[in-house]
């Protein structure tokens, strides 16, 4: 599909899955932001969730 | 959290859409990022068929280079309708050249006004909570910093690479893996940012 434009996230994704280590940041699945979020609690107002944080604190690599 | 999303419970359709903003590529406008979230959103054959028809006929006009944005986000607006829950997933605002960010935003904005049931997962560095808050107020927040188990577990895979494992004692290597973790814990609570990275994470 390329005429939808030069951009595609899954070689980027593939990257992240095998640096990724197992268990770390996975206290942020525990939290009722996420769990709300994820399930879709509290209808449009909370559509959006952001993850914020320094360089280097394991943003990208959250599972 | 795009993994988790997508080893979600077997029984829920859903459908996850990723982008990984990266400074390195020039060409990361809003318009081709939101060209390959569109890209994951078109399930069916025929949907491909006939966004790839409305493509050629925007060509053939004078002048015309294909889709323009907002055919872009009229498409993916169509494509939501016709699936149940759409997660969007969005890394590294911050690597998003401001202008292009802004526009990301607004155009994320739209789409939730008219799909509601959407959901937007977001991360950058703090830098731009602001933006983020100015277009979603309501929207939630969660801080990232690396936990004390976090560390460990980092610590305990780095330390299994070593080639020379018998050079190290047990007690060093158990302080190692007690004292590193409190310390980098306080250093996150106490001290600026600019010290916290030695361990990278991401």
């Amino acid at each position: 599909m390329k005429w939808l434009g030069p951009l595609n996230s899954r070689g980027r994704h593939q990257d992240v899955r095998t640096k990724r280590m197992d268990g770390v940041g996975n206290w942020v699945l525990e939290t009722k932001e996420w769990r709300e979020w994820r399930g879709n609690e509290g209808g449009a107002d909370k559509a959006v969730l952001f993850c914020y944080g320094h360089p280097g604190v394991g943003k990208t690599y959250l599972r | 959290m795009i993994d988790d999303l997508c080893d979600g419970p077997l029984e829920e359709d859903r459908k996850v859409a990723m982008f990984y903003c990266d400074y390195n590529q020039q060409e990361q406008t809003a318009i081709n990022i939101m060209g390959a979230i569109l890209k994951q959103l078109l399930v069916r054959e025929e949907e491909v068929e006939g966004v790839r028809k409305e493509f050629q006929k925007a060509k053939e006009k004078v002048g015309g280079r294909g889709l323009r944005l907002p055919d872009i986000v009229r498409i993916l607006k169509q494509a939501l309708t016709t699936l149940p829950r759409v997660f969007i997933c969005i890394d590294a605002l911050d690597e998003c050249l401001h202008e292009h960010l802004l526009e990301l935003l607004e155009l994320l904005k739209d789409i939730l006004r008219e799909s509601p049931k959407t959901r937007i997962f977001l991360t950058g560095r703090p830098q731009v909570e602001a933006e983020v808050k100015g277009y979603f107020a309501t929207g939630v927040t969660v801080p990232i910093s690396p936990k004390t188990h976090d560390v460990k577990i980092y610590l305990e895979k780095e330390l299994e690479k070593d080639p020379e494992r018998g050079a190290m004692s047990d007690d060093l290597r158990a302080d190692i893996l007690r004292i590193i973790p409190e310390k980098i814990s306080e250093m996150c609570v106490e001290a600026p940012p600019i010290l916290t990275p030695r361990i990278t994470l991401d």
